[in-house]
């Protein structure tokens, strides 16, 4: 594919537009610098946009995030490319880094779509929605989620059929297939990395039957179920859209697990797990939600609170260690475990299960930096190189941290741990300057 | 070559010589079950359940089917059955 080659600055580069990203450029803009705010995906949010309720105070994520969203979107000191990866990132000098951007044709001009749908409704084309983790379709032409931003429609060129029907449909005429990647030269003073975590893939942990069993979801799945803008019209089991009634959470699923290569506790599934059973019972009034767990970490601000909540509310807590999930002839799942405090090997029956996948390294961050070396602590998150006293220093000087990207981190943590990476990046400007 | 606007998936299918070909059997997949899954709800509203008997497919199958098509405005919910347990469907009128 052919490449135009253009050359921009910046004070600052954020890679990463997550709730972490998105508050650190925020700070930086609202001090008066320039920003480039850079994320993979085709919409700003990262993980927060996606949840549904937050712990632990049962707030709506959307109506958090989307005011927020919009101010980083409208905000005249920030310029976002989505779609588009870092690269390339050399240290020319204590207040000048290089870098090379690439923006992925989105084939689509978002300054002239509307986002009225109506290439959606053309496009013959049903592939796996990637923001609805699997759970339902999607068009090739596509809005990625009503809540996106920027709110427009990107085609997915690979299930393409380039039949033309969108292009024919849409009345502003902003889908282009002549769209190219661009590549792009790129100097900024400081750069913050917020680029977040993964999460643990259960199709590792083949005993508990997840991808065979098809009422086996992962938490992020039922965050979708719950969330207003979910796949379905209400909570309904994937294997045959009966609505559950017995449904269980398995926690530590890839997470304090040396098995697995994760030994490290995640720290927010505890509670997300929490918070989905308090939300389930408000929405199924005659389920029953089980959680299994191993220990409950409820460490934060109003967390043990959250936790008697949900007991009060009438969620079974039982420590127990899952062995293995089968699965029943009419979907349901038989899960045997080690009851830890009787000390004995029990089976309970549930009609859906979902597995609370722990937090992984977004690995290869370090491969980003040409000619200095940010170093990774012991489990590959990205290294903090004084932990104690300034958690947002990196290996390499002018580059800063924040949120998941440093370890497992509930969003308070990742809008703190923002702050102190704005702040120390405005100072290191300031010093360098 | 000048480029019409609006028709530059023409030009993108030249230039990149056809369409890929799991494109086009994706196309034709979802094609496909689209219309038995439109043809069996013409008859009578079903459940997932009974659409799966009746078509001999997955239920898990037509769980994603079913909602892709709620979603594309070609299906909408029914009732709950006296057990609150499966809900039928049926084509938009
Ligand atoms: C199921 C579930 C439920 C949760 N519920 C809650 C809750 O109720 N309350 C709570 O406080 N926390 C909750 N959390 C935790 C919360 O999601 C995280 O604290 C938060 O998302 C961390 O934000 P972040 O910006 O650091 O990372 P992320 O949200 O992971 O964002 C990182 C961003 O960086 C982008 N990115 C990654 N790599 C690159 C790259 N190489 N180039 C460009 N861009 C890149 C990603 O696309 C993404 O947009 C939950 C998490 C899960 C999994
Ligand atoms: S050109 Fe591609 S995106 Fe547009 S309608 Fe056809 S298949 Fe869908
Ligand atoms: S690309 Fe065109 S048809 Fe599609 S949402 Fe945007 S304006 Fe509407």
């Amino acid at each position: 594919m052919e490449e135009s080659l253009k050359s921009i600055c910046y004070d600052a580069l954020v890679i990463g537009a997550g709730i972490a990203g998105g508050e650190a450029a925020l700070n930086l803009a609202n001090t008066g610098y320039k920003v480039l705010l850079v994320d993979k995906e085709l919409s700003v949010g990262g993980k927060m946009i996606m949840l549904s309720k937050v712990f632990p105070t049962l707030d709506c994520a959307a109506c958090i995030t989307t005011p927020k969203v919009s101010e980083i979107s409208r905000h005249p000191n920030i310029t976002i490319f989505t779609g588009s990866e870092v690269s390339n990132i050399r240290k020319l000098s204590d207040n000048e880094f290089a870098a090379k951007v690439t923006k992925k044709p989105r084939y689509v001009h978002v300054e002239d779509c509307t986002a009225c749908q109506l290439c959606e409704k053309a496009c013959p084309t049903s592939v796996r929605d990637q923001y609805q983790f699997g759970l339902i379709g999607r068009k090739a032409a596509f809005i990625p989620f009503s809540i996106c931003s920027p709110k427009a429609a990107a085609i997915d060129i690979d299930n393409c059929t380039l039949c033309g029907a969108c292009e024919r449909a849409c009345p502003t005429h902003c889908i282009d297939f002549t769209m190219e990647t661009e590549t792009i030269e790129l100097h900024v003073k400081t750069i913050i990395v917020a680029t977040g975590f993964n999460l643990f893939d259960p199709n590792n942990m083949p005993r508990y039957g997840y991808g065979k069993f098809k009422n086996v979801i992962t938490a992020m799945q039922m965050e979708r179920e719950i969330a207003p803008t979910r796949p379905y019209h209400t909570i309904l089991r994937p294997g045959d859209g009966k609505v559950p009634d017995r449904i269980a959470y398995v926690l530590c699923v890839g997470s304090r697990d040396a098995s697995v290569g994760n030994p490290i506790c995640s720290q927010i599934c505890c509670m997300y797990s929490i918070k989905q059973a308090q939300l389930l019972m408000g929405a199924l009034p005659m389920a029953d939600v089980t959680i299994y767990y191993i220990n409950i970490r409820s460490f934060g601000k109003g967390f043990e609170e959250f936790y008697q909540q949900a007991k009060g509310m009438g969620v079974n807590f039982v420590k127990g260690k899952i062995g293995r999930i089968s699965e029943k002839e009419n979907g349901n799942l038989i899960l045997r475990y080690e009851d830890i405090n009787k000390g004995k090997l029990q089976e309970a029956e549930h009609d859906m299960v979902i597995l609370s996948t722990g937090v992984l390294p977004n690995k290869g961050i370090d491969g980003l930096f040409e000619n200095e070396t940010l170093y990774l602590d012991e489990f590959s998150f990205v290294g903090q190189s004084d932990k104690l006293a300034s958690p947002a220093k990196t290996s390499i000087g002018g580059v800063f941290v924040a949120g998941a990207a440093t370890g497992p981190m509930d969003i308070p943590d990742s809008i703190l741990s923002a702050g102190a990476a704005s702040s120390e990046a405005i100072s290191y400007i300031i010093q360098h300057a | 070559m000048e480029i019409e606007k609006g028709k530059t998936a023409k030009y993108l299918r030249e230039k990149a010589g056809g369409v890929p070909e799991q494109a086009k059997e994706n196309l034709k997949e979802f094609t496909r079950i689209k219309k038995l899954l439109l043809e069996a709800l013409a008859d009578e509203d079903l459940t997932i359940k009974q659409l799966a008997d009746k078509l001999n497919m997955p239920s898990d199958e037509v769980v994603y089917h079913l909602m892709s098509l709620v979603k594309y405005g070609l299906v909408v919910t029914g009732e709950i059955d006296d057990m609150d347990e499966y809900f039928t469907y049926k084509l938009k009128k």
